[in-house]
Parts: structure tokens; C-alpha cells; sequence
């Protein structure tokens, strides 16, 4: 494998020096293939799939998403980040990856790579989280379940996507915000998670809308709480904590990354692509049908984000740490 | 009869030309996708999914489905010719199945194998159709505690899976379950046996061991025996099931129907499971179990007809309330919500055309898969013809081919050639395969539905025995292995004695 990249790498500086700015007019030449880390079905799927079919008729090439799950984003993000950098693989980015990283890092660990490896091309959605329970307890609104959560601590579970995840921090968040303490019982992956808490085995579950909104517009679920500043276009009627005197907020973004060696040329290609797309019907309709809402950050606000976000988060991971949550 | 409008109105949409044509591409591809080793439903689908975007919703619902029973179909073939086993779900049926075509019942097993499908795959639909949203309710209250029982029972039913005794097929169980542990463990992110290769980090595929093991080790060993192999004209009484072998299906494919609809409800990919749960369940209701492994027709009848049920079952979690339980049903569920239909709890309800036109469509691709494959049969086993020293390198080469063809791994390829050894090896000690790969397979999803349940019960045992379903499995499992030990350790009646002489 190794030997393969060495050898593409040497391929692409030797056109690169013969062909200099032109490589950016010749790109792309051949299909696009997009590694999605998360299991096929999530919200990432469904963004990066969008994208690609609106992305292949901008760019001239077909645009193909692969699955390559595994770790929490952690497999998918290695491989992206080992591709080689001529913007023919790129990597459906989330707020996953850092966090994954984060973990390690807090934990001591080395991990097998890191934010700067990528170069952020842009978000698609930058979406908060819904508190969802099963749709026939008691609780009329997110008042209730707080005091229910106070008067047993450490009793009630939430199931999740998997450690570190959206539907995870979002949760750790809202409880250390109101003080409570849940038990947290992850799954692997987004499908199982929302099973446990249809079918009753966990008491409550933190999830994109596109996951959730379906299952509350069926009755299986109830919405308590979006957790976030703004309310859903989707949900209008459902609170958030800011509006609830809660102070949590916690944003997913998907978007899109590039290997850092990646010419600029091509970068700037890509950032353009990304740009028209979040402002075409089809994406916005394809995207927001199931519940999420497009957000668009250009690569630089997105690198910006990051930052400010990894300090947040590390220092959350500091306290999970201390409190022998693993 | 609102149903009855509903599916006619369904048929009306699915009989026009565009969808019968979707509908045969979905069943083609399946097909191709089943037969061949490596590609399996998942990706046959999400390779199509760019081709569906300029489609409505109810044509690439209809191709999208197509390709995931149709895959159920072929996925028989080079299991029974080859030792192959096209996807997981046709592990099982390389036990009998290959053993029938050394018999020179190849055409015969192929046949049955298509006939209990279609049998399988139309009686699920019917299932589907008055059921769905009934039984998705019931698939949601089966939880990581049931699902461990569920799946306890199979590792103790594994057990019996093998010619052998009970305590020969015990190590290769507890084999498959310590390589089923490589990788990253998905509930601490740690990295188990993986030594820093990174092609390891999501654990051994199904498909190079099963290659492997099976398919390599099976060219190792008939290489053994002799080179040259006598090519014999394929006789027309060859390719069509006997008349005792089509009397002795009706029952394994009647019970494979029931217990592979039930299965294929359950929440993750436990579809494997319902083969094999359909093996030993013909097994154990066989008068001579001894003769399993060897060939017998119940052992491709009974796990080809469950495993296409449970692809129909499957569906159902999906399209009742929008919770997709493997990744072949998350997939179709984009391939939805792309063209703006909201899978969820009032898909139903909301789109009647879509879901009745889908089940439509499931019924006529059925009819056309069975039609596909039953002329295929005599093609296929003319492959057989072939001599061997030119079909057995070609073999390799498929499952080289197949085996790169995942994840362009060479560090696969090395496990691919290791377990054909190993698949040699373990012939020639006379220890079974199929437990092995079996509980490579199942092991995971075991281990993470333990910890899962004890960790929701923050360590106590009794989340086990919580519910009425997992109260009665656990202690049915525990009858089991009881029995099991205890059939193993008696003395041997006389005519068990007398088989064993022969």
C-alpha cells in the first residue's frame, strides 16, 4: 500500500512539474471517490450521497461514496488521511474526527492521525441534536425529565451512536449543564442506538433530526429538547435548552476534507464545487427533506472552528477522564 | 378489503415497463452480485445508488431491492459448486451443497436451491405484506439482552453443527470467536491483536477466511487426491432433483420459510444465522443426522429457502418504521430519502404507492429470479466440465480476485492464502470449518450484546433473565449444552456404534 502512494506521489510531482498551474483545468479526470467513515445509512451518508449527485455534473466526473467504518470515524479517517493528495480521494469530514482525536490525545494516546493532516474544504450542515424519548412516558416536557433525572441519579441510560460521537458529547453536555448524572451505554452506531431507546431499553437518546424527526412524526418518539440556540425549521415547536435555561449547546458539522498535500489548485476547485452545491435546490431539498438544515462554512471558517472547538471539547474529555468515564 | 385495492393498485404501477425493466436489472445484478465471491448485496447496491438519480422514488426502491434478494439467489451457486460461499448467508449451504455436486447432484442441489428460494422469498413477502407494522413493533422491544440469548442458543446449536462430536467442534467455536476478536473493540476504541497493521483495524473479513478456508482448502485438498478426474456428459436426469430428493424438501423448505422470516426480523446482520439456524434444525429432525455433510438435499433446501425469507423480513424494521437494521437496508433507506420519501413509522400510511408498488415488485421479482436461474443451472454445472487442473487455478484466481477486490488489501490476501492451509490442515485432522468461520461471524455481535446488557445494567447478571424472552432462552440454552455434553459423554448406542465402523 505504501509503495502504491510513493509511487502515485512520484507520478503526480513529476506532472506537476511538467505541468505546473494546469493541472487545476485538467482536474478532474477520472471519478472522485468520497470515504464516508461512518456505516452507511447516517446523516454523513446521506449528505456525502447528495453531494455527489449534485457535485458530478459541476465537476464532470462521477462522484462515488465508500463506507469505510469502523472506530467511531477513526478507520475512515486514517485511510483519508493516508490517500494520496491529488483530490481524487477525499474524506467526508465530521465533528467525529476531531473528537475521536481529542480522546486519544486526552487519554495519552498517539493517534494514528490528526487535524492537520487534512485541509478543510467546507461544511454541508451544521446541525444540533434533539433529546428524544420513547414517545409513550410521562413527561410532557423537558422540565419533567429533569426532575425525574434528579430524583434518581445515575439511573437512567442513554444508549448512543458510539464514545465521542453526536450522539454522545451532546449528552455528556446537557448533563453536566443540569447537573445531572445518566449512565451512558453506546451501540454501534446510530440504527441500534435509536432501537434501544424505540424499544424501551434506554430511558433517552441524543440524534441528528434526519434520524430522529421521522420517529417522533410516527409516534415512537418524543422530542423534549433541541440542544442548541436556534429552534428546528423542522421542529418549531420543540424548545432548546438555551430558550429553557439550560446552557448547552453542541453543533455536528459534516463537510468535506482533503490530504494536506493536496495542490492548491485542486483545493480551490474543490472549495468552489462545495460552494455551488450548498446553494442548489436539489442539495438543499435532498438534505433538508429528512430533518437537517445546510450551513454552509468555507474551508477557513471551518479550519477557525475547529480550533476554537478542540479546546472546548478537551477540556470536557479532561473532565470525563477525571470522573472514570471511559 | 383495503389491502387487497392497495396491492392491486401496487401491481398496476409495478406491471409497467419501465419498473418490470428496473426490476429485472435489480434481479440480474443481484444475481451476478451473489454469485460472485468478494462483491456482496451491500455493494452491488451502493454501486447502483449514482445510477438511480435520475429515477423516482418507487423505480429505484424496486432496483435497489432488487439486487438485495436477488443476491440471496446467487449466492448459492458457487457454494455449490465450488465450496465457495458467494456471501455470508451461504456459508451453510457449501456443506451439503458442495458434497452433492461430488456426488454428481449438483444440477439437483442448484435447482432446489433456486425452488426453495423462491418459495422462501414469496411466502416472506406475503408475511411482509399483512405484518410489517405489527412485527416491526415486536423487532424494536428485541433489545442487546435478547439478542445475546438469541444468539447464545446459536453458539450452543453451533456445536452440533459439525460431523463430529460435540467436544471436537467446541475448539473451532472458541477458535473463530478469538480471531472473530481482532480489530478495534468497538465499545473503548481500543485495538485488539492488531500489532500496528492497519488493515487488521477492522478486524478479519468473513470473506478471505471463508475463501480461505473453505474454497483453497478445498483445492488443497482434492489436489491431493488426483488431478485427473474423469469428465463425464452431463445427463439431463442429472440436472433436475429426483423425486425422493423433491418429496424430502418440502419440509426443510417449509420450515427453512418460517425460521428464516423470523430471523431475518431480528435487529443486526443476523442473517447468517438463519441458514445456519435451519441447518441444525434439519439436522436434528433428520432420521439418519449422521448423513449431513455428506450430501443430503435437506441441507440445501432448508437454509437457501430461510436465508431468502429472512432477506424479505429483513425489510421489514426497515419499511415499518424507518430503522434500518444491516447495512444493505441503511443503504436502500438513502436511496430513499435522496429522492425525497421519509422512510419512518407513516412510510406506510404516507406513500401507499411506494411501499404497496415495492411489495408488487418483490413478488415479480421473484418469479423472474426463479425464472433467471433455473435455466443457469445447466450452464453452470457445464463448468464443471472443465478439467481440473484447469478449473482449480482459475479458482484461485477468483478468490484472489474477490478477495482484493473489498478492500485492496494485501495484508487480506495473506489471510486468504493462511486460512487455505489452515483449511487443509484442519480437513486432514478431520475438525470441521463451518463452526469456525460461523463463529467468526457471529462472534462480534455476541460479545457487543453481552457488554452492551452488562453495561446497561451497570454489571448486574440480571438483565438477563428480565424479560420473559431472554429468561426463556437463556434457560433453553442452558438445557442445551446440558444435553449436548451429555449425548457426547454416554456410552454409544449400538447402531451409532455401527455407522462409525463402516
Amino acid at each position: 500500500m505504501h509503495k502504491r502512494i510513493m509511487s502515485i506521489g512520484f507520478l503526480i510531482v513529476l506532472t506537476l512539474i511538467v505541468t505546473g498551474g494546469s493541472f487545476a483545468a485538467d482536474y478532474p479526470t477520472k471519478p472522485i471517490t468520497l470515504i464516508n467513515p461512518m456505516p452507511p445509512g447516517g446523516a454523513l451518508d446521506i449528505q456525502a450521497r447528495a453531494f455527489a449527485s449534485v457535485a458530478d455534473k459541476i465537476l464532470g466526473q462521477p462522484v462515488i461514496v465508500v463506507n469505510k467504518a469502523g472506530a467511531t470515524g477513526m478507520l475512515g479517517g486514517t485511510a483519508g488521511s493516508q490517500a494520496a493528495p491529488d483530490g481524487y480521494t477525499l474524506t467526508v469530514g465530521s465533528v467525529n474526527i476531531p473528537n475521536a482525536l481529542e480522546w486519544e490525545i486526552v487519554n495519552g494516546r498517539k493517534p494514528p492521525f490528526t487535524r492537520s493532516d487534512f485541509i478543510p474544504i467546507g461544511t454541508f450542515t451544521m446541525s444540533p441534536t434533539l433529546l428524544v424519548v420513547p414517545a409513550d412516558t410521562a413527561y410532557k416536557n423537558l422540565a419533567d425529565f429533569i426532575a425525574d433525572a434528579k430524583a434518581r441519579p445515575g439511573q437512567m441510560a442513554f444508549s448512543s451512536g458510539g464514545l465521542y460521537g453526536m450522539s454522545h458529547l451532546p449528552a455528556e453536555i446537557f448533563a453536566r449543564a443540569a447537573g445531572l448524572k445518566f449512565r451512558h451505554v453506546p451501540s454501534g452506531g446510530g440504527g441500534p442506538a435509536l432501537t434501544a431507546v424505540v424499544g424501551k431499553h434506554v430511558d433517552f437518546n441524543v440524534n441528528y433530526p434526519a434520524n430522529t424527526l421521522p420517529l417522533v412524526r410516527g409516534n415512537k418518539l418524543k422530542a423534549l429538547a433541541v440542544i442548541g440556540a436556534k429552534r428546528l425549521k423542522a421542529a418549531p415547536n420543540v424548545p432548546t435548552t438555551k430558550e429553557l435555561g439550560i446552557d448547552a449547546e453542541y453543533y455536528g458539522w459534516v463537510g468535506l476534507m482533503a490530504p494536506l498535500k493536496t495542490p492548491k489548485p485542486v483545493v480551490d476547485k474543490l472549495k468552489d464545487t462545495l460552494k455551488k452545491v450548498v446553494e442548489n435546490k436539489a442539495f438543499i431539498d435532498m438534505v433538508e427533506t429528512p430533518g437537517d438544515e445546510v450551513h454552509y462554512l468555507n474551508g477557513d471558517e471551518l479550519a477557525k472552528y475547529m480550533e476554537v472547538e478542540s479546546v472546548k471539547i478537551a477540556k470536557l474529555y479532561a473532565e470525563m477522564v477525571k470522573e472514570g468515564a471511559k | 378489503m383495503d389491502m387487497l385495492n392497495n396491492l392491486l393498485e401496487g401491481f398496476r404501477i409495478a406491471l409497467s415497463l419501465k419498473n418490470i425493466y428496473l426490476c429485472f436489472i435489480g434481479c440480474l445484478w443481484g444475481t451476478m452480485v451473489g454469485v460472485l465471491p468478494g462483491i456482496g448485496p451491500l455493494a452491488g447496491i451502493a454501486l447502483l445508488i449514482p445510477a438511480t438519480f435520475g429515477m423516482d422514488a418507487t423505480g429505484a426502491i424496486i432496483m435497489l431491492s432488487g439486487i438485495y434478494y436477488g443476491a440471496m439467489y446467487g449466492g448459492s451457486t458457487t457454494s455449490i459448486l465450488m465450496n465457495i460461499p458467494g456471501e455470508s448467508a451461504s456459508v451453510v449451504t457449501c456443506i451439503d451443497g458442495y458434497q452433492m455436486t461430488r456426488k454428481g447432484r449438483g444440477g439437483a442441489a442448484l435447482f432446489i436451491a433456486a425452488w426453495g428460494s423462491w418459495i422462501g422469498g414469496t411466502l416472506g413477502i406475503i408475511g411482509l405484506m399483512f405484518l410489517a407494522p405489527f412485527l416491526a413493533n415486536f423487532a424494536v422491544k428485541f433489545g442487546p439482552p435478547e439478542m445475546f440469548a438469541v444468539l447464545l442458543i446459536a453458539f450452543i446449536l453451533l456445536g452440533s453443527l459439525g460431523k463430529g462430536s460435540f467436544f471436537k467442534t467446541v475448539p473451532m467455536i472458541f477458535l473463530g470467536l478469538l480471531v472473530g476478536t481482532i480489530g478495534m473493540d468497538p465499545l473503548t476504541g481500543a485495538m485488539r491483536f492488531t500489532h500496528g497493521i492497519k488493515d487488521l483495524y477492522d478486524g478479519i473479513g468473513f470473506i478471505p477466511v471463508a475463501m480461505g478456508a473453505f474454497g483453497i482448502g478445498e483445492i488443497l485438498t482434492s489436489t491431493e487426491e488426483s488431478l485427473v478426474r474423469a469428465v463425464h456428459k452431463v445427463k439431463l436426469r442429472e440436472l433436475l432433483p429426483s423425486r425422493e430428493e423433491l418429496r424430502a424438501s418440502w419440509g426443510p423448505i417449509i420450515r427453512g420459510t418460517g425460521i428464516g422470516f423470523f430471523i431475518g426480523l431480528l435487529p443486526g446482520s443476523a442473517h447468517v444465522l438463519s441458514s445456519f439456524a435451519s441447518y441444525t434444525v434439519e439436522k436434528r429432525l433428520a432420521k439418519r443426522p449422521e448423513e449431513f455433510g455428506t450430501g443430503r438435499i435437506e441441507g440445501v433446501a432448508g437454509p437457501e429457502t430461510a436465508n431468502n425469507a429472512a432477506s424479505q423480513s429483513a425489510m421489514i424494521p426497515f419499511l415499518g418504521l424507518g430503522i434500518p437494521t444491516g447495512p444493505a437496508t441503511a443503504v436502500m433507506m438513502i436511496a430513499l430519502l435522496i429522492h425525497g420519501v421519509r422512510p419512518g413509522p407513516l412510510f406506510i400510511s404516507e406513500q401507499p404507492q411506494v411501499f404497496w408498488s415495492l411489495v408488487a415488485s418483490m413478488y415479480i421479482g421473484n418469479v423472474i429470479l426463479i425464472i433467471l436461474n433455473l435455466p443457469l443451472v445447466g450452464i453452470f454445472i457445464n463448468l464443471l466440465r472443465v478439467p481440473f487442473r484447469i478449473l482449480f487455478p482459475l479458482i484461485l484466481l477468483i478468490c484472489l480476485i474477490g478477495t482484493y477486490a473489498v478492500n485492496s488489501s494485501t495484508v487480506e490476501l495473506v489471510i486468504l492464502l493462511t486460512c487455505g492451509v489452515m483449511g487443509y490442515l484442519f480437513r486432514k485432522l478431520e475438525f470441521d470449518v463451518a463452526p469456525f468461520i460461523l463463529a467468526i461471524i457471529i462472534g462480534p455481535t455476541l460479545e457487543n450484546a453481552f457488554r452492551w446488557s452488562l453495561m446497561r445494567s451497570a454489571g448486574s447478571f440480571a438483565i438477563f433473565v428480565h424479560s420473559p424472552i431472554t429468561a426463556v432462552l437463556i434457560t433453553l440454552s442452558g438445557l442445551l449444552l446440558i444435553w449436548n455434553v451429555y449425548r457426547t459423554l454416554r456410552p454409544k448406542r449400538d447402531w451409532e456404534r455401527a455407522l462409525e465402523e463402516e
